[in-house]
């Protein structure tokens, strides 16, 4: 169970979260909406210890990891794997070593091992003629790929975290990445890995994720499921499911 | 100036402190990053070479011809080869080059922490738990302490020979009588002087360097600003800690070193 409690965030005077409260659990399908600088991306971030809250607690597993230290901190974030936006890909690096960083780094793997192991990812993320090329080669899309690949190379995580993973993409691309998305969830045993995708594409989210949150100025304005969602007065919230109506083809 | 501006000021030159002072011993604990730490030291090493020689050669020349034609008036000429030979390996040597370092070496550390910090390399690093003061800091320390003074004595030794083409050739100085007057400053406190200098200014140069790149926030702008502090923090740096060395080198050895 992750949850948040009262959790304030300020960069100078721009507040960025603001008393935010919620709970999920690692099995969950969420998406994590709202504009650009809503804090959304920031919420991936607390969640990992990558950024301490000015205030409030972040429960994983019911331990505080708000008063963690650096190694302390690393069990936690093996829970979890993180694709951030454009794939934060190591430019020095080629695809292969890019894959099997956390195996060199973390694992006594034999090189052979090694090669087996990234080819495998490399097979099922259908990206496995990319390996010997350099993240500047790559398109946005097998960029992402890449970046799904190495995050699930050294470690079963409990819950994905994608951020703005569909952003930037052409919509066949975008409509693959959700495909993989869903179908890394499944997993085994099914349902296993659930994940938070944020993102501003509501029509996006709406291929993956089961539970919806809404931010707006640092607050959570929305949570529950896509029927609530439609049903919602707010002005906002409404302007952001129009762009569902539209691409389902019905007003 | 506020108590929040005040606090984050506080909060920043501690993060450097921390950054600092485990960088160094980064090399003591496994894994040690070999690799990474001998691109470094070809890239500020071997890459800066040129740009050293060719520093130290005219600094050397333009000394030799303003201090040879001043002496000359004085009818001192002959002591043209001591007057360059002090300059440059106790105070020119080091603090030029340590300058041309930071213009280079330091500029293109803060650039590259700084594009892996906006483009979330290193929060990939923290994520998978490899700390990024070991793996991007300490190589670049190490190799900064080790390269710097070994470019200061290569360049040293450019521009004596710059001094010493322009007095033979310009001065018309005996060239034996040139080499003869740096052989007699050639002692331990001025080798020493000279070489303790770079370590200093090669940790500094690094450890600034490698912090502003990890704090840039912003954007493109961000990392402009942060490329520049790394380089004006530096040079201010290099030049007040080259003031401290000396006084701290003339108390311990009692004499103007």
């Amino acid at each position: 169970m992750i949850e948040f409690k009262n959790v304030m965030l300020s960069y100078g005077d721009h507040v960025v979260l603001d008393r935010v409260c919620f709970r999920c659990a690692f099995h969950e399908k969420i998406a994590v909406l709202g504009g650009s600088g809503g804090g959304k991306t920031t919420i991936l971030k607390l969640m990992l210890g990558l950024v301490k809250p000015d205030s409030g607690q972040i429960l994983v597993d019911d331990q505080d990891i708000t008063v963690m230290s650096e190694s302390e901190l690393r069990d936690v974030r093996m829970k979890f794997s993180i694709v951030f936006q454009e794939g934060a890909l190591f430019d020095s690096m080629n695809v292969k070593e890019n894959v099997a960083f956390s195996l060199r780094e973390f694992t006594k793997s034999t090189e052979e091992e090694i090669d087996k192991r990234v080819r495998d990812l490399l097979k099922i993320l259908k990206i496995e003629d990319a390996i010997d090329l350099m993240p500047e080669e790559l398109s946005g899309g097998m960029q992402r790929r890449v970046a799904i690949a190495r995050s699930l190379a050294a470690c079963e995580p409990r819950m994905m975290l994608y951020d703005e993973a569909t952003t930037g993409l052409d919509p066949l691309t975008a409509d693959n990445i959700c495909n993989l998305v869903n179908e890394l969830s499944r997993g085994e045993p099914p349902g296993r890995v659930g994940f938070i995708i944020v993102t501003h594409k509501v029509t996006d989210a709406a291929k993956v994720a089961e539970r919806y949150i809404f931010i707006r100025n640092g607050n959570i304005i929305f949570d529950g499921n896509i029927e609530e969602l439609k049903k919602t007065k707010d002005t906002l919230l409404r302007k952001f499911i129009n762009e569902l109506y539209i691409s389902h083809g019905s007003a | 100036m506020n108590l929040a501006k005040s606090k984050e000021a506080l909060t920043k030159l501690q993060d450097y402190y921390v950054l600092a002072i485990k960088a160094p011993f980064g090399i003591f604990r496994k894994p040690f990053y070999l690799r990474e730490t001998i691109e470094q030291m070809d890239y500020g090493g071997s890459g800066s070479f040129f740009i050293v020689f060719l520093v130290s050669l005219f600094i050397g020349m333009a000394l030799s011809l303003q201090t040879s034609a001043e002496l000359a008036e004085m009818g001192l000429k002959m002591y043209t080869g001591r007057v360059v030979g002090l300059s440059i390996i106790k105070e020119i040597g080091p603090v030029a080059i340590a300058l041309s370092y930071a213009g280079r070496v330091g500029s293109g550390m803060a650039s590259e922490l700084g594009s892996m910090t906006l483009g979330h390399q290193v929060d990939i690093l923290r994520v998978h738990g490899v700390s990024p003061i070991k793996k991007l800091v300490s190589p670049r320390v190490i190799s900064s302490i080790i390269m710097l003074p070994v470019l200061t004595v290569v360049g040293d030794a450019v521009a004596l020979l710059g001094g010493y083409f322009v007095s033979i050739s310009v001065a018309h100085q005996s060239g034996s009588v040139y080499w003869s007057q740096i052989k007699q400053i050639m002692e331990f406190v001025t080798i020493f002087s000279g070489v303790i200098k770079p370590f200093i200014f090669g940790y500094l140069i690094s450890t600034i360097s490698c912090y502003m790149g990890l704090s840039t926030k912003g954007g493109a702008r961000g990392l402009r600003k942060s490329t520049t502090e790394a380089v004006v923090y530096s040079t201010i740096m290099i030049i007040i800690s080259d003031f401290m060395v000396t006084k701290i080198l003339i108390m311990i050895f009692g004499i103007p070193v």
